[in-house]
């Protein structure tokens, strides 16, 4: 490795904004018909169960029951937001408990 | 073209639902600032590294690839393209929406584009969120979190729990799980669910975490499109 410190952040920060840009610039020269709203509009649903289904993966016992809590939570209370702070402390209970 | 709204009322509330999240970013921050630390980073090149790359797992991969000794600028490029490539999906999911605020607005706001204000702000949209201040609300908090969060670990303040004992690190997948249930509206919807939740674990067997994220999105997207059907 012989470049400076400054040089290789500057490279990574470039691979991070070209990344953060090229999806937004690229969907400007497409046209929003309604079949590709419904595709933007999926996206976030697949991401999300797509984050949930890997963590319960990757977790134990512990993380697959506070995951299913914030489910059940979120149909129950009405509120996802709630629903999912009392997953954390759900989880971090049950790791205490030693689950 | 008229401009859509872009308000100091709509940045406040994208800050105020911001903050939970800004709390398990900030315990992230903790942990980058410590393995940044390890490898030898003072405060300042920690927080400068938070700054720059405003990611962390593609910082994490960084700073074991700069540990090696052997990282090249194409090795740590390409590193950093193919962890934050999800980041393609996310833009171009917030563009119509986004768009309409102008150019100027728009992309300073992608600058504070993370995983969890992205999620927090596509829910916000279905919801009816009209104020494209919204976005760069709920970054603001993260921000501070973030940068924060890397400062105290860098300089070994370690004297909080560890994130785990909290459970801060299941904080993303909580907010995950509980948006996702919240935004199933009908039975389509639980297309996009299925399919990216099958999809991201046929792809981590294969390949791992980082393209299982891209793939749900990009597969979500597919099934939602090819089964869409114009309203009569």
């Amino acid at each position: 490795m012989t470049e400076s410190f400054p040089v290789l952040l500057a490279v990574m920060a470039g691979a991070a904004f070209l990344c953060r840009m090229a999806g937004f610039t690229l969907m400007r020269v497409v046209p929003v018909s309604a079949r590709v709203e419904a595709a933007l509009r999926a996206t976030p649903l697949a991401v999300m169960a797509a984050i949930t289904a890997l963590a319960m993966q990757s977790g134990g016992l512990a993380e697959g029951l506070a995951l299913a809590s914030v489910v059940g939570l979120t149909l129950l209370l009405r509120n996802d937001v709630a629903a999912a702070l009392l997953g954390v402390v759900v989880v971090a209970g049950l790791r205490w408990a030693g689950l | 073209m008229t401009r859509a709204l872009f308000t100091l009322n709509g940045f406040r509330r994208g800050a105020r639902d911001g903050v939970p999240l800004a709390v398990s970013i900030f315990a992230y921050g903790l942990g980058f600032g410590l393995v940044a630390a390890q490898a030898g980073f003072g405060v300042g090149k920690a927080v400068a590294t938070s700054a720059a790359i405003y990611s962390g797992s593609a910082q994490l991969a960084a700073v074991n690839l700069l540990q090696t000794g052997e990282a090249t600028v194409w090795a740590l490029f390409a590193t950093i393209l193919v962890i934050n490539a999800r980041y393609l999906l996310f833009g171009a999911a917030l563009q119509p929406w986004l768009w309409s605020a102008g150019p100027l607005r728009a992309y300073g706001s992608l600058l504070l584009l993370g995983d969890a204000n992205w999620l927090m702000t596509m829910r916000a949209i279905r919801a009816g969120e009209e104020d494209r201040a919204y976005l760069a609300g709920t970054g603001a908090p993260i921000a501070v979190g973030w940068l924060s969060g890397t400062a105290l670990g860098a300089a070994a303040v370690s004297v909080l729990p560890a994130p785990q004992a909290l459970g801060f690190d299941l904080m993303l997948p909580c907010f995950a799980a509980g948006m996702m249930t919240a935004m199933v509206k009908a039975k389509a919807d639980l297309l996009p669910v299925l399919v990216g939740a099958g999809v991201a674990l046929g792809i981590f067997h294969l390949f791992g975490p980082g393209p299982a994220i891209i793939g749900a999105g990009l597969a979500g997207a597919a099934a939602a499109a090819a089964l869409h059907r114009e309203a009569p």
